[in-house]
């Protein structure tokens, strides 16, 4: 049984180039995420929207285990994680998840689609038949098992983009980070895999972190929004209330940006060139 | 780049590879074993026995029996005080012969840098007139190609034969006044000058090309202040090789030396080898190793100079420098690789070793290359020789190859001595080993293979970090794949195949270095068809019979075009635009020093 997952006062600095430094009166540090604290629960979607630069994929590497935060600390129910060996990091990977940007990249261009999806179940020794996983997870986000022994350069990048997201789901993981998971899919696939996704969801108590800076996918999806801005938490709460009073100014602009995109002002007749 | 880690790694790899290499020189009497008693006592008891007391008297008077690390304590105490060891041979004190070879061969090595710039100058003049002219046209760098394309040792054999035997301009021999130095000046100026002009003038290209400079026009800079703009933006990416190439005369300077009978260093240090006199040897090898500390020294504060806090320390040195490739500058190396396979096709089929030819026979329908001093077949032994010449480079290029990927798999703790390695000249460690281990086909490959890993080093070394910056590689922990396993079953296939191509695309290049020994003495030993030695026998003989010199060295002639134009060909975007299914990583050895540094996906 997994706990939450959870980043406590989570901070990240990296140290300043030595030439930017400006000498001793510079700063030594440049902090990119400040004492965030974000808790997940099984069963529960939460997105975490943010512009570009916010700190959203730092946070996502901590989450993963992928880098050190400089403060504060991620647990998994009581289990603390840090960085470390890929032995000892099983139990986690396998309870956490990720399905990254671009995920048609993530996919090694050598590897056939059994391989691919075979990897994560060899590599963290999870239980049972794998072919049968593989082919259920395959199955589940609608990929053709004809397509099992083609590589990524033989696949559509919608193709790509499901084989990425099979593998995340193949080791079924309690929690599943979603890294702009349907930026690359035309709308008819993207209402699948944000359907399968939810579904996932609220039947199986998959945990979904959804990292998005479109605020209708964060609207369908999920239930919590958390508004990253210049390393901080500004906005946290149900979805709807951010998106209908966001409280802060950075959350008000997204929301306008947002809504200026869907319903974009009518063109006044004779203006158009 | 993260923190000061990378910069401490670094430096404190470059001080190890230092203090080895000095340990290296310091302990070569230990290491050179039982061979140096042998020497001794032919060398100053040539009347008594190599008894076992005898040997160990010899023993005790060198000190041999200290073993290694108080040999070497005693040997840099000296150093410090200024006392350089005595000579096994003429026991006499080593450092007067030292400093007055020093003196000559720097004169000489000022000679050919002059010899050298004006080559250089030449060559970059079409790109500067181009670039002002608005005129983009890919570099042809045929000529430039042609001239690097010489090792010094055939270019020295062959102006020899020119420029004292046929027109009689100047003298063969000596070192007795400045007319004698325009020859070996020029046989180490023109390699050298060409290749830097080829950088050069690629740099002065993509200089002109940058956006900045259309700016400059339009504020109304003259042709002057623009050239002059463009080199200046031009030199810092080139002068790192620049610093390579000075270092790599040091080498030339050897063979160059003793085709000229210069009192050098060169020479000085090969007759060292030659008779073991590992005193001398560790002498002269010193002065060289301050020489290539200088010569980088001096480079690297150029570059500071010229570009200021924009230079982030270089953690390797370039691969290869980049060279665009066509279809029609294929066609001469093409040729020339057809010809030599006529060549050495033709004579494995004759016999190498039977003299059963009148000495230096001129060359005939029966004899097409001749016959040599001893009345052997010259087309059978350049034939045969290919294939021992040939096939040791294969050995050794295959060796560099498993070296230099697996120092490459550790770049910035092996900064230091892949730096060494990429400074040191063949030549160098040749005389090294042959001085350690008597001189050998073995030891000359052995020799040949310690310096030749580094560019594969550095090549694995871009490719892999570009390996680990991809996606499909950064994703992998996640997954629970560990280290070993990423390395091995991702970053090592990504790989694999480009520094394979790499690694055979040197090939003629070690080919050159392995005949540059045995025409030193350093390789093989008589009997065998080894080009450099076959050059090496010829070259006496040289005024009455040159065809005993040219047939050697138009074979060798042959393996460089071969060698250039491969190395041309080998230009990575072609290969990747030929590849475009996209399954390996774009190659990394095409880009500026500068953008050559610690993984940058690690962020």
């Amino acid at each position: 049984m997994t706990g939450t997952l959870a980043a406590d006062g989570v901070s990240f600095a990296y140290p300043a180039p030595r030439f930017s430094r400006g000498g001793v009166h510079g700063p030594r540090r440049i902090g990119t995420l400040h004492n965030i604290s974000l808790h997940l629960a099984p069963g529960t979607s939460t997105a975490l929207v943010g512009s570009s630069g916010s700190g959203k994929s730092t946070l996502v590497r901590i989450l993963l285990a992928l880098a050190k935060p400089s403060a504060g600390a991620v647990a998994l129910g009581v289990r603390e994680v840090k960085p470390g060996p890929a032995r000892s990091l099983r139990w986690y990977r396998q309870a956490v998840q990720y399905i990254p940007q671009n995920p048609a990249g993530s996919l090694d261009p050598r590897m056939t689609v059994a391989q691919l999806l075979g990897e994560p179940l060899r590599q963290l020794r999870v239980a049972g038949n794998h072919r049968a996983l593989v082919a259920e997870a395959l199955e589940r986000i609608e990929v053709p098992a004809g397509l099992m022994e083609r590589r990524s350069g033989e696949l559509s990048g919608g193709q790509n983009q499901r084989v990425a997201i099979a593998r995340a789901l193949a080791v079924q993981p309690a929690y599943l980070l979603a890294d702009e998971p349907v930026s690359g899919l035309d709308l008819p696939l993207r209402d699948t895999v944000l359907s399968l996704l939810s579904s996932l969801v609220r039947e199986e108590g998959l945990g979904l972190l959804l990292v998005t800076h479109d605020l209708g996918t964060a609207a369908r999806m999920s239930g919590t929004t958390a508004v990253l801005a210049h390393g901080r938490i500004v906005e946290h709460g149900p979805t709807h209330r951010v998106l209908d009073s966001p409280g802060s100014p950075e959350a008000a602009a997204l929301v306008q940006a947002s809504a200026a995109l869907h319903f974009p002002p009518a063109v006044p007749a004779g203006a158009a060139p | 780049m993260p923190g000061g880690t990378a910069f401490v790694k670094v430096t404190v790899s470059r001080v190890l590879a230092l203090v080895a290499l000095v340990a290296l020189i310091g302990m070569m009497p230990w290491l050179s074993g039982r061979g140096a008693e042998y020497t001794i006592l032919r060398a100053r008891y040539s009347d008594r026995e190599p008894t076992p007391e005898a040997l160990a008297a010899v023993r005790a008077e060198l000190g041999l029996e200290q073993g290694p690390l108080p040999l070497f304590v005693s040997w840099i105490r000296g150093v410090f005080a200024g006392d350089l060891g005595t000579s096994w041979i003429s026991n006499t004190p080593v450092a007067p012969g030292i400093a007055s070879a020093l003196s000559i061969s720097v004169t000489l090595m000022a000679f050919a840098l002059a010899a050298a710039a004006i080559i250089a100058l030449l060559l970059c003049t079409p790109a500067v007139r181009d670039g002002l002219r608005q005129r983009r046209r890919p570099a042809s760098g045929a000529l430039s190609a042609a001239l690097t394309s010489l090792p010094e040792f055939l270019l020295a054999a062959m102006l020899l034969v020119a420029g004292a035997v046929w027109l009689q301009w100047f003298p063969p021999f000596g070192w007795k006044g400045p007319e004698y130095a325009v020859l070996p000046a020029l046989s180490l100026g023109i390699p050298a000058g060409g290749l830097i002009g080829l950088l050069m003038s690629d740099a002065i290209r993509a200089g002109f090309a940058e956006q900045w400079v259309g700016t400059w026009r339009m504020s109304g800079a003259g042709p002057v202040r623009l050239s002059a703009a463009v080199l200046r933006r031009a030199l810092p990416a080139v002068l790192p090789q620049i610093g390579l190439v000075l270092i790599g005369l040091t080498g030339g300077a050897v063979a160059v030396e003793k085709v000229y009978a210069i009192p050098g260093l060169g020479r000085a240090l090969l007759g060292a080898a030659s008779a073991q006199d590992i005193p001398t040897l560790q002498a002269g090898m010193l002065a060289l190793m301050g020489l290539a500390l200088l010569v980088g020294t001096l480079t690297t504060a150029a570059r500071y100079l010229l570009i200021g806090p924009a230079v982030r320390f270089g953690t390797l040195p370039l691969a290869e420098p980049p060279r665009p490739g066509n279809r029609r500058q294929l066609a001469l190396p093409a040729a020339a690789g057809i010809t030599l396979l006529l060549v050495v096709g033709a004579g494995l089929l004759r016999d190498p070793f039977t003299s059963d030819h009148a000495r230096i026979a001129a060359p005939g329908w029966s004899l097409p290359f001749g016959a040599d001093a001893s009345g052997r077949d010259l087309l059978a032994r350049v034939g045969h020789g290919a294939v021992g010449t040939l096939g040791t480079a294969l050995v050794v290029v295959l060796a560099c190859l498993a070296v230099g990927i697996v120092v490459g798999l550790f770049p910035l703790a092996a900064a230091g001595p892949l730096e060494v390695a990429n400074a040191a000249p063949p030549i160098l460690a040749g005389l090294v080993v042959a001085a350690l281990s008597g001189p050998s086909a073995h030891g000359a490959a052995v020799a040949v293979a310690a310096v030749s890993w580094a560019p594969l080093a550095a090549h694995t070394a871009a490719l892999a970090q570009e390996a680990r910056a991809q996606p499909y590689v950064q994703i992998l922990p996640v997954l629970g794949v560990g280290r070993a396993r990423i390395m091995f079953r991702y970053v090592l296939p990504a790989v694999a195949w480009p520094l394979l191509r790499h690694a055979m695309l040197r090939l003629p290049g070690v080919a050159l270095a392995l005949a540059a020994l045995g025409f030193l003495g350093l390789g093989p030993q008589q009997p065998s068809p080894e080009w450099g030695l076959i050059l090496a026998e010829g070259i006496g003989y040289v005024e009455r019979a040159p065809w005993a010199v040219l047939a050697p060295a138009s074979a060798l002639v042959l393996a460089s075009v071969v060698a250039v134009g491969l190395a041309g060909a080998g230009h990575p975007a072609r290969f990747f635009a030929r590849n475009s299914a996209g399954a390996v990583p774009p190659p990394g050895t095409n880009v500026a020093p500068e953008h050559v540094q610690a993984p940058a996906g690690v962020r």
